[in-house]
């Protein structure tokens, strides 16, 4: 039927009674998204602009980079099998209840029902294992790689039933549970698993099952979220389960920072990601909203290379220790959003212990500790040993952009207890390539590190279990060896309590580890329209219980 | 067309073969020899936590554990046969990738072009024929200026100025009309100045001819000897400046790009630099050197039918001095 004759054979009466029923039609399908009134006038709808600096490389789930910009993204289209909070409490997501074997080498994860992707597949019991099996292993030969940080110890999951993952492990791996609730652990649908990488690359072809799918995106340019509205397993820890209540969320690359905040400031965006802590007094005072949520991890601080002398001399070690002044580096680099650092992990971090006393300022002592090594101060107020200066040459880190500015305070603060501090910035792929722990004339390699659960600690410090042994201690340090294997084998957090904070004292009482602040890797600079956002424990917000006013 | 014009013609034809083939080898030779990679980057950062094992295995399921020469020829020979293979940091096709920026830069490169060449023709005309009391001289002072002053800082004071202070554009909708508008205007006028100062130096030149002044007595409009009779001769060099341009459009493009957000061929670039992704990079710089070379040539062999005082070099009819500069890929068409 054409347009005309369609014209021709519609009366008048069916035109009024096909009016009145589209009509009615209208009334109830609006009555069903009607906006609901929350509590402080907030209602569903809305779309939110966030403005990033960088959209990040590949799609490819696992190999994007750990801390990355895709994280954004990924927490809002996927979900995890556990929620962990900004303070490492680890609740049910996707995995209602879980238990483990004594020893914790088996786990059993019971998983929710009608949870599905957005393709439509269900996330079941063999969705659960295929996803644990390509963290583990990846499909290295076809570019697909496994998830750096997922327990090496994993042997295989099998589905008993439905909703029900068995996982073994080789050892002890007391680290499981909450690496489920790390960014990079996303539950993706077996369906795009099992596409070749270049579709995976594609992130408008990958399906999660999470509160937004992919609605359009651009490499290097934008993505954009839009909420399914069918959402009903979110982690009941965020006080809501239900479908998201913003319409929309765009991620828009503004490279230039001035840029993304001024947008904030004139309303043409919600977001800016990542401004410079100076700016934060001024922007708070405007009545934007700033956060700077602590991610679960390490400080931000120095490993230091104990194969590199003078660094094999334990005084010399702990002369740099107390030779940092942290309160001036937060009072002037920062602002008081920032926290001193008190033991080389994060505050927030379950097992962290408070290490103070071993941080504090004392450049008397400092000085001591460098005359009892034999550095004596020369004339023109650096001191030497044998004839050589004492030396240290700091290498920024390119991804924190305050490194440097702390690299130079620091460089004055040693400078005047007689030590000859380099600087050197080399860009991102030349600092990776030439700047590794522990590596030939890095003597303090820059960390900056989130980590779910304090249990991984001990064995990244040294070189057990393919550790990366920070220190290039080797096996040499029994008592650090000691600790590490007591930790790896302990079978409850209780019983492993007691030994982070043994090895947090050691640590920074021999001078391995040197922290400078606690870090602040995320900056949030918001719109007051938008309101109750959520920050997880690798601090990056979600939007999935936020709403904006009008 | 007479023989010598062909003979010019396939001459420079097969130079520029050369000169494509050539900074295809060149680009794939520098970014080999730094070091690094975006795989083992990714694979080396500490925080992904890969063993020693698991990096040489994803590094060969790459190829990049092959010798160079390997590398540079399996690259090739895909160039060659139009593959231009996999971005090592996207994972996604390098045609994909370049076909999704392409549109954004031509749209503000051809915008900056347009700008470049309305403020050039404005500012020659002012020069000529705007009487001393009103500006004259400082008018011959804008190219100085236009070219003293970075495009990034033009860029930045339009986007204050109109995109946040009088909300002529959203930053967050860089393609809009009015935001690739004013990022033309970022761009163009950098450009402007060096067309405006060939044009201003030609009509200079030529409004000092006797058939200028034989026009003027005839009692001719300013704008009528201006568009009828200075503009056509002054412009001939005018070509060959704009087709040199096109590789500074190309290159200020991604400054501008950064500034406005726009996301083209320079913020494509810019990523893989940063990353070192060598199949994007060597498409892009590939692709640039087509680009600039065809437009040369298009200009080069125009330039002599256009005017035909102009003499063929690298004929027959080559003249002694003439040799000294036969290397320079551009430009081989002179004025007598």
């Amino acid at each position: 039927m054409n347009d005309r004759s369609f014209h021709l054979h519609f009366s008048r009466r069916r035109l009024l009674t096909a009016t009145s029923a589209l009509a009615f039609a209208a009334l109830v399908a609006t009555a069903g998204v009607t906006p609901a009134l929350g509590e402080d006038g907030a209602h569903d709808g809305g779309d939110v602009v966030f403005l990033i600096d960088s959209l990040g490389d590949t799609w490819i789930p696992n190999n994007s980079a750990i801390s990355s910009f895709q994280g954004h993204i990924w927490g809002h289209v996927t979900d995890k099998l556990l929620y962990v909070d900004a303070d490492g409490k680890v609740s049910p997501w996707i995995a209602e209840r879980w238990e483990q074997n004594d020893n914790a080498t088996e786990f059993t994860l019971h998983l929710k029902t009608g949870v599905t992707f957005s393709d439509g597949s269900p996330l079941d019991a063999p969705a659960v294992v295929a996803n644990l099996d390509i963290w583990y292993a990846g499909r290295k030969s076809e570019g697909i790689n496994p998830i750096g940080l997922f327990p090496k110890t994993y042997d295989h999951a099998e589905a008993v039933d439905a909703t029900t993952v068995k996982v073994f492990f080789k050892k002890p791996t007391l680290g499981f549970i909450p690496t489920l609730g790390y960014h990079g652990s996303i539950l993706i649908s077996p369906k795009t698993l099992a596409s070749p990488a270049s579709a995976q690359a594609d992130l408008g072809k990958t399906s999660g099952s999470g509160p937004y799918v992919v609605e359009s995106w651009k490499e290097g340019d934008y993505v954009k979220l839009v909420k399914r509205q069918d959402y009903n397993w979110g982690p009941a820890a965020v006080g809501q389960t239900g479908p998201a209540h913003l319409d929309t969320i765009t991620y828009k690359l503004v490279s230039e920072p001035s840029l993304r905040v001024a947008a904030v400031q004139s309303g043409q965006a919600d977001v800016a990601y990542n401004a410079s802590p100076q700016e934060l007094e001024s922007l708070k005072s405007e009545g934007l909203t700033v956060a700077t949520p602590r991610y679960l991890g390490f400080v931000n601080g120095w490993a230091i290379n104990t194969k590199l002398a003078p660094y094999d001399d334990v005084k010399v070690r702990q002369a740099l220790q107390a030779g940092i002044n942290r309160q001036e580096i937060v009072d002037t680099v920062y602002t008081p959003d920032w926290k001193l650092a008190t033991s080389f992990i994060q505050s927030n971090v379950p097992g962290a212990t408070d290490q103070s006393a071993l941080l504090a300022y004392n450049p008397e002592k400092a000085e001591k500790l460098l005359d009892e090594a034999g550095w004596k101060k020369g004339s023109n107020g650096i001191r030497v040993k044998d004839g050589k200066p004492l030396s240290l040459t700091l290498n920024s880190n390119p991804y924190l952009a305050t490194s440097k500015s702390i690299d130079e305070l620091i460089s004055q603060q040693l400078g005047k207890i007689g030590w000859k501090v380099d600087i050197r910035a080399y860009d991102v792929v030349t600092y990776g390539q030439k700047v590794k722990y522990g590596g030939a004339g890095v003597p303090a390699y820059e960390v900056t590190r989130s980590f779910i659960d304090a249990g991984t600690v001990a064995s990244i410090l040294t070189n057990a279990n393919n550790g990366e042994n920070w220190f290039a201690l080797d096996e040499s340090d029994k008592a650090l060896n000691d600790l590490r294997d007591k930790i790896a084998g302990a079978g409850s957090i209780d019983a492993r309590k007691p030994l982070l904070d043994e090895l947090q004292k050691y640590v920074l009482d021999q001078g391995y580890f040197i922290p400078r602040t606690q870090i602040v890797q995320r900056i949030y600079v918001q719109s007051p329209k938008l309101k109750g956002e959520v920050y997880n424990g690798v601090a990056y917000a979600s939007y999935y219980t936020a709403t904006k006013s009008e | 067309m007479s023989k010598a014009y062909f003979d010019y013609a396939g001459k420079r034809l097969l130079q520029a073969i050369v000169v494509i083939l050539l900074s295809y080898v060149f680009t794939f030779v520098v970014v080999s020899i730094l070091p690094g990679d975006p795989i083992t980057n990714v694979l080396n950062n500490p925080q992904n936590g890969f063993t020693p094992d698991e990096i040489k295995e994803i590094i060969a399921a790459q190829g990049l554990d092959k010798p160079i020469s390997v590398q540079l020829w399996n690259a090739f020979s895909g160039f060659v046969t139009g593959d231009l293979g996999l971005s090592m940091r996207t994972n996604r096709p390098v045609a994909t990738l370049i076909g999704e920026v392409l549109p954004s830069t031509l749209v503000l490169a051809s915008a900056g072009l347009a700008v470049a060449l309305f403020l050039a023709a404005i500012i020659a005309y002012g020069t000529q024929f705007l009487p001393r009391r009103f500006g004259q001289g400082l008018l011959r002072g804008f190219p100085s200026l236009f070219l003293s002053v970075p495009n990034f800082v033009i860029g930045l004071v339009l986007i204050h100025l109109f995109g946040f202070q009088l909300g002529v554009f959203r930053v967050i909708e860089p393609d809009s009309f009015w935001a690739t508008l004013f990022a033309a205007i970022a761009l163009g006028i950098p450009i402007s100045a060096q067309i405006a100062e060939v044009l201003v130096a030609n009509l200079d030149h030529e409004s000092g001819q006797d058939y200028a002044a034989v026009a003027r007595g005839r009692g001719l409009g300013r704008t009528r000897l201006f568009v009828m009779h200075l503009l056509k001769p002054s412009s001939l060099p005018v070509i060959t400046v704009v087709a040199l341009t096109i590789g500074e459009l190309l290159g200020g493009s991604l400054i501008t790009e950064a500034v406005f957000g726009r996301n083209g061929l320079g913020s494509l670039v810019q990523r893989s630099v940063s990353t070192q992704d060598l199949p994007v990079l060597q498409a892009v710089v590939s692709l640039a050197a087509v680009v600039f070379v065809v437009v040369n040539l298009i200009a080069d062999l125009t330039y002599p039918l256009l005017d035909p005082r102009v003499k063929l070099l690298g004929t027959q009819q080559r003249r002694p001095t003439a040799a000294d500069d036969s290397s320079l890929p551009i430009s081989k068409a002179v004025t007598p």
